[in-house]
């Protein structure tokens, strides 16, 4: 537990600590669990980005997937579910498959594959944090193994073209996203109040189609039709990210304005959700020290009282 | 195969059995096993349940939203974990690929044409194991992510008699065709089923379903049953 960790992963933009979802969950359940990770983002310095990225770094060991890297963290202590039930723990498993399946096609393609997307936001923001000369390659290479996933996974008969697989996975994203929606409800995380390893996955696939400015978003636009997964993201953002927001991007300060006026929005509009939250805390254990902290919000007044009242 | 015939039996829909050797071709999406009815092909589990669904049987509308949501993911991990390792298995694992994968696909046809499109299958199998990062896992690893689908699988069903209590769904059919095709195949090693057999509930569920919509019919129908299991390995 002392040994320290560090993380190398792809760095943030338009108010994301990540733009990669596989880096975003890592962080994500990292600041749920209240792991001490020292953040090291890949820029272009000469210390080429190896091999599959996240990866974390630990004395000796080197683990690269982000399920192997959150189990590992479960393995030093630092586990966010520890409050799941058997049956929790085996849904999780289940929606983390359904992510994988439907929701990663589409988010790769709007990434990588769409021509104008690619060309446009993905190339050039990856190739500036790579080194020349690898620069000229690596997105090239990263561009051409998410066709190749697709194809190969979706691209079966009785698909016979690329607009027709497009059309299908982009399909099931949508269908994802609503049953997704439907199992979150109103609950502020997908297992109560304190966030999970689902909600670091959910938060990692999601946060970058919501927040990242595409020319091509039909996956942004339905998923800002699902008001509680943008409510989701926007408050995992606000809490869990507030402090590295504000430290990175330029647009870190507008993002902060603007997450607050969407807080304040949110107090003025759900009363009743912050007295269903009530109810809940009465009945929900106690939480360890170690969350509280990243939850005491600067924003004062009203905003933080569903907040504060979670301290002992 | 075994899942379809669940599914369908649960439907009260009855069905008769064939195994042709060019299944494949016939399929309109070049995967078996698919469904003949009167002048129409289906093939697929998804579009089969549609199928099914339009011709006003189904076995998931008792469940609401957030049920139906969870089902679909829990499939999808049946299909994503389950349905990879018997894949992996029976294509990237050398010594179960040469004793016995290699023979049984290759059967109907004659010499060379049987090691060919059993080489050329082998190879399809390992390109898409590796797009999704399987490539890199060992047969340990593989065990170790279908015990963990294992346990989720237990402990959704805890010590109901169907996934979703009292009656059966396409989860339920699903789950059935995969672990029953793990428990009754032979292969050169038993750590798959065994893995499996951990977990009683999963056994007793098997039984249960095997017990009430296959044995209810005559023995041809439990031979046909036990011989499309074996076949379902060459898929």
């Amino acid at each position: 537990m002392a040994a320290p960790l560090e993380l190398r992963c792809w760095g943030g933009g338009w108010g994301l600590p990540s733009v990669h979802p596989e880096s975003l969950t890592v962080l994500a359940y990292a600041k749920f669990s209240g792991a001490p990770l020292t953040v090291n983002t890949i820029s272009s310095s000469w210390k080429a980005p190896k091999g599959d990225i996240p990866v974390l770094i630990s004395e000796d060991n080197v683990i690269s997937q982000p399920a192997k890297i959150l189990n590992f963290l479960r393995k030093q202590k630092y586990n966010a579910d520890y409050e799941l039930s058997a049956k929790q723990g085996a849904d999780t498993l289940a929606y983390i498959a359904l992510l994988e399946e439907k929701l990663l096609p589409a988010l790769l393609h709007t990434f990588w594959i769409e021509a104008e997307n690619y060309c446009s936001v993905t190339k050039p923001w990856f190739a500036s944090r790579i080194a020349f000369p690898l620069s000229l390659y690596l997105p090239g290479k990263m561009s051409r193994e998410a066709l190749n996933r697709i194809l190969l996974t979706k691209g079966g008969p009785p698909l016979y073209s690329l607009t027709e697989v497009e059309a299908q996975i982009y399909r099931d994203a949508k269908e994802c996203l609503n049953l997704l929606s439907k199992r979150l409800g109103t609950s502020q995380f997908f297992f109560g109040d304190t966030p999970t390893t689902l909600d670091a996955f959910v938060f990692g696939f999601l946060a970058p189609v919501y927040k990242v400015c595409f020319p091509r978003v039909q996956l942004q636009e339905h998923l800002k039709q699902l008001p509680n997964l943008c409510r989701f993201c926007d408050d995992i953002l606000t809490c869990y990210f507030r402090l590295s927001v504000s430290g990175h991007s330029p647009a870190g300060q507008d993002t902060a304005d603007a997450n607050l006026q969407k807080l304040t929005q949110l107090v003025n509009k759900e009363s009743n959700l912050i007295e269903k939250m009530d109810d809940n805390l009465r009945k929900s254990p106690q939480h360890p020290p170690r969350k509280l902290t990243t939850l005491k919000l600067a924003a004062g007044g009203e905003e933080s009282s569903p907040f504060n009242r979670l301290s002992p | 195969t075994l899942c379809f015939q669940a599914f369908l039996q649960m439907c009260n829909l009855p069905i008769q059995v064939v195994c042709r050797a060019n299944a494949e071709y016939m399929s309109p999406s070049g995967k078996v096993p698919f469904i003949h009815v009167g002048n129409q092909v289906v093939s697929e589990l998804g579009p089969i349940v549609q199928f099914v669904k339009a011709k006003g049987h189904s076995l998931s509308d008792g469940l609401d939203e957030v049920q139906k949501a969870e089902m679909k993911a829990y499939m999808e991990l049946v299909n994503n974990m389950l349905l990879t390792a018997e894949l992996y298995l029976q294509w990237c694992d050398d010594v179960t690929v040469e004793e016995i994968t290699h023979p049984r696909y290759g059967s109907p046809y004659p010499w060379p044409l049987n090691r060919i499109l059993s080489y050329q299958k082998q190879w399809e199998v390992r390109r898409k194991m590796k797009a999704i990062g399987w490539a890199g896992k060992t047969l340990e690893q593989v065990l170790e992510d279908v015990d963990q689908c294992c346990q989720a699988l237990s402990q959704r069903l805890g010590t109901q008699p169907y996934f979703f209590n009292k009656q059966p769904t396409e989860l339920d059919a699903l789950v059935f065709g995969h672990l029953f095709t793990i428990l009754t195949t032979q292969l050169i090693t038993d750590e798959l089923s065994e893995k499996v057999k951990n977990y009683s509930n999963l056994t007793a569920f098997c039984r249960r379903i095997e017990q009430q919509y296959f044995e209810g019919h005559d023995k041809d129908s439990s031979t046909i049953a036990a011989r499309s299991a074996k076949r379902s390995l060459l898929r």
